[in-house]
């Protein structure tokens, strides 16, 4: 039976932003649709609202020509609609099957028979009888379709799914949905990766700023008109130059280790690596692989041992980030609004966090307001950083004029090394592009840079080395010319 | 149709016209209050807010109350601006007291002018000591400062009663529940001749002044907001975060001794039981009232103060209970929250389209 989806005029408006703007959508059963934008695009509540999470404020939603009322998510579900949400909706210490029993109605026995057919039949394999926690991300993903899938669902919606899997469990992923898809399954797929919906999809929705941008058929598009659609401006493609890079050795890491008292961290084991001047070392993995315990260590916020840490021929292991920042090296860490700046304080207030001695913004433990809003302003007009208020809240300025402003902040006093984490993370395509570039310009003036991300096209593009980080252990340190995405996706799953 | 937007950016002016606004419509609730207690709201408030002051005596009294209400909301400032919520200031105050009443009693058969310094320091010394129990416990063992900051209000009260009940009670005062009178010069100074206003003015002022120096002009200032928004960057930046939390518990607990050596040294002159009717408590909202500012504190300090002489005077010309002065100060509390609302979003009004 073909099933009919069509979002009719939906607008949806939160104080202070149009979430969805007289949004109208229509879908059909044995295709894969793509809902593509960038972050605050507006998917999300798009999504949320056919998923009953979101009442919206206008407009209705027709499921085979009959009126839906979504009030909650049970209505939802009572209407076949399932959802596959990018944060997991499970819990850690019960059982797969405990887990898929939950929100059922039907008899254990029966539900287990139903299960392992379902799992036959598109090969999952996950052992029901195991706690939630000792399963991957991938598999947990499983788990969530599979508790669609009971329902027998007409509509099956997946946001970023696959920003948690590795190269090797995204592909499986794609393969389960075309099935579906055949199965007469209507399948949205929610998504900023360009790629997967090239790969994947049938038809994309673009969406901006809470607007329908376009729909068309994917063998219309390529990946440049998509992100041309996305973002509404033409994007130049950038490219590194290789060059010959010297053989000046900047950073030493020798037998690093990290052992942490909270179980939610990661353990760092025997981490060593060194890096010349003007090269980048990208660092890939799955997020929660101990990057964040790397980009504190070399940091200085987690301090270890004086001689496992060699820069510039000092041995720095034991000092804080002001200390080392002493000895030019300069810190991008991944949470722009938590850690890299404060948002309730003015942009020049952000700009005394990274203080050296030299910079004089504290003479006689006395601010130095106007010394201070000078380099600021310096930051503003060499860092492109679109705003003219120094006294401006950090709040008010968009993520990529925020990491601009970090960026061009750390940078700004040309330290030798750069360490940065996730530095495009969430960003439109404007800023990331603007970022590389940067990046790549402190490398051609011979600076270099420890790129800590989990954007493996991000890597591969800016990379002069690249090794992986898998449960805190750092994997040999590869060539960046004889690195694919492929083999990448093995070494961040574990594999050799 | 009316329209709820979000504002840009909070404007200076908002900021300081919303505890105006708290102000009057405290003053329109408490005239409904008074209306349906039977009264005539505006005479009620007259008596309230009006004839409290009206005379010399009176504002004097007025700038007694505020005095306490000042310096300990200086010192919350620096604690709720970065973020940690001390709301134990009243224990502060009496564990403040009672280490400054042992010194002064130490001394009372004595006169010199070294014993008022020594007693005021012991003040500000047991607010630091009491206040650094939360801080510790909070930095080095993760518990939650709003709960231990507030239980330790009621141990030091218990410890003060204990005191002037038993081995600091006057032994010649018939078994009531204070202490000796400390000697004349262990007394703030009286400002003028039948007025209790004292020295301790002098205290908040000076406390008020320094409070804004170090906050907005010092790198320590700095570190400290930082640290108060966010301990991830002040560990970025280098700062010693956790150096930061005490160091506001400590400031906050002197300037709360600090109102306590003012209380029991100033009109007083001994340690009994009631050595603070609340004002720890009520500070809180004069912080907020004030916008953690230290001007603003100032007239917050005046407005909160003369809740507590027109709950006085209510009581005696209206026979209405003292404790109408807690609804007021409750009622400036409420509505400046909510007002507060305006401080993020505004009203839009648009003609009925659709």
């Amino acid at each position: 039976m073909n099933t009919n989806l069509k979002i009719s005029n939906v607008t949806k408006i939160y104080p202070g932003c149009i979430a969805n703007d007289d949004v109208s959508l229509e879908f059909n059963s044995g295709k894969i649709y793509a809902l593509l934008g960038e972050n605050g695009a507006g998917k999300s509540t798009l999504v949320k609202i056919l998923s009953g999470v979101v009442i919206p404020d206008e407009g209705k939603i027709y499921l085979n020509k009959n009126i839906l009322k979504l009030n909650s998510p049970s209505d939802a579900k009572k209407n076949d609609i399932g959802m596959v949400f990018q944060h997991f909706n499970l819990f850690e210490t019960l059982s797969v099957f405990e887990n898929l029993i939950i929100d059922s109605d039907e008899q254990r026995e029966s539900l287990r028979e139903k299960i392992d057919t379902i799992m036959k039949k598109y090969n999952f394999s996950v052992d029901l009888d195991v706690p939630v926690l000792n399963l991957s991300a991938g598999q947990k993903q499983k788990v969530e379709i599979i508790r669609c899938l009971i329902r027998s669902p007409k509509v099956l919606i997946m946001d970023e799914p696959t920003s948690v899997l590795t190269e090797q469990e995204t592909s499986e992923l794609f393969l389960s949905l075309k099935k579906f898809s055949e199965e007469g399954i209507l399948i949205i797929y929610i998504t900023h990766k360009l790629k997967e919906v090239m790969q994947l999809c049938d038809e994309v929705a673009v969406m901006r700023r809470g607007k329908l941008v376009s729909v068309s058929q994917i063998d219309n598009e390529n990946i440049e008109s998509l992100a041309n659609k996305m973002v509404g401006q033409d994007l130049k493609t950038i490219k590194k130059k290789k060059e010959n890079t010297s053989s000046e050795q900047l950073i030493k890491i020798t037998n690093l280790n990290f052992t942490s008292e909270d179980p939610f961290e990661t353990n760092l084991v025997d981490i060593n690596f060194s890096l010349n001047r003007g090269e980048c070392l990208g660092v890939a993995g799955i997020s929660g692989n101990g990057q964040s315990e790397l980009f504190q260590v070399l940091s200085g916020e987690i301090i270890s041992n004086k001689n496992s840490i060699e820069f510039n021929k000092n041995f720095i292991g034991d000092l804080n980030p002001q200390e080392r920042r002493e000895y030019l090296m300069a810190f991008s860490p991944e949470d722009r609004l938590e850690q890299a700046a404060i948002p309730q304080m003015a942009i020049f207030e952000n700009v005394a966090l990274n203080n050296f001695k030299s910079s004089n913004f504290f003479n006689n433990g006395l601010i130095n307001e106007s010394k201070i809003k000078e380099h600021s302003k310096k930051i503003i007009s060499e860092f492109n950083v679109n705003t003219d208020n120094i006294d401006l809240k950090s709040q008010f300025l968009s993520g990529g004029n925020l990491q601009k402003l970090i960026i061009g902040r750390e940078l700004i006093t040309s330290p030798d090394l750069l360490i940065c984490f996730n530095p495009t993370w969430g960003l439109d395509v404007g800023a990331i592009n603007y970022i590389h570039e940067t990046l790549i310009k402190i490398n051609e003036q011979n600076k270099s840079i420890i790129l800590i991300s989990t954007d493996t096209d991000e890597l591969l593009k800016l990379s002069d080395k690249i090794s992986v980080i898998h449960r805190g252990r750092l994997s040999k340190i590869m060539n960046a010319e004889d690195v694919t995405s492929e083999k990448l996706g093995i070494l961040m799953g574990g594999g050799n | 149709m009316i329209k709820i937007v979000k504002r840009d950016q909070p404007s200076k002016a908002i900021f300081f016209f919303t505890p105006v606004l708290a102000i009057f419509l405290t003053l329109i609730a408490g005239g409904i209050i008074f209306y349906i207690l039977g009264f005539k709201p505006f005479e009620a408030l007259k008596f309230f807010f009006i004839v409290p002051i009206a005379d010399k005596y009176g504002f004097s009294e007025l700038l007694l109350k505020a005095t306490p209400l000042c310096l300990i909301a200086i010192g919350l400032s620096f604690c709720f601006k970065s973020n940690n919520w001390n709301i134990g200031a009243e224990g502060q105050l009496t564990f403040g007291a009672i280490v400054s009443g042992g010194v002064a009693l130490l001394f009372y058969d004595q006169e010199g002018f070294y014993i008022l310094p020594i007693v005021i320091l012991a003040g500000a010394i047991g607010g630091m000591i009491y206040a650094s129990i939360p801080a510790i416990l909070k930095t080095y063992f993760n518990t939650n400062e709003i709960l231990v900051s507030l239980m330790l209000v009621y141990v030091s009260k218990l410890i003060l009663d204990y005191l002037v009940v038993g081995p600091w009670s006057n032994p010649e005062g018939f078994n009531f529940p204070e202490t000796r009178q400390f000697s004349d010069s262990a007394r703030l100074p009286l400002l003028f001749e039948g007025l209790r206003i004292h020295a301790g003015i002098f205290l908040a002022l000076a406390a008020v002044v320094i409070s804004w120096f170090v906050f907005y002009k010092t790198y320590l200032g700095f570190q400290m907001k930082v640290s108060g928004f966010s301990l991830k960057t002040a560990k970025y930046a280098g700062y010693k975060g956790k150096k930061m939390i005490i160091l506001v518990f400590l400031i906050s607990g002197a300037c709360a001794g600090l109102a306590g050596v003012g209380e029991i040294t100033g009109p007083i002159g001994q340690l009994h039981r009631e050595v603070s009717p609340d004002y720890g408590f009520t500070a809180i909202i004069v912080a907020f009232l004030g916008r953690l500012h230290p001007v603003g504190i100032i007239f917050a300090s005046l407005v909160v103060a003369i809740t507590y002489l027109g709950a006085e005077t209510a009581q005696i010309f209206m026979q209405i209970p003292k404790y109408t002065g807690q609804v007021f100060q409750g009622m400036i509390l409420f509505f400046l929250l909510a007002s507060d609302y305006l401080l993020f979003f505004k009203f839009k009004f648009i003609g009925s389209k659709k």
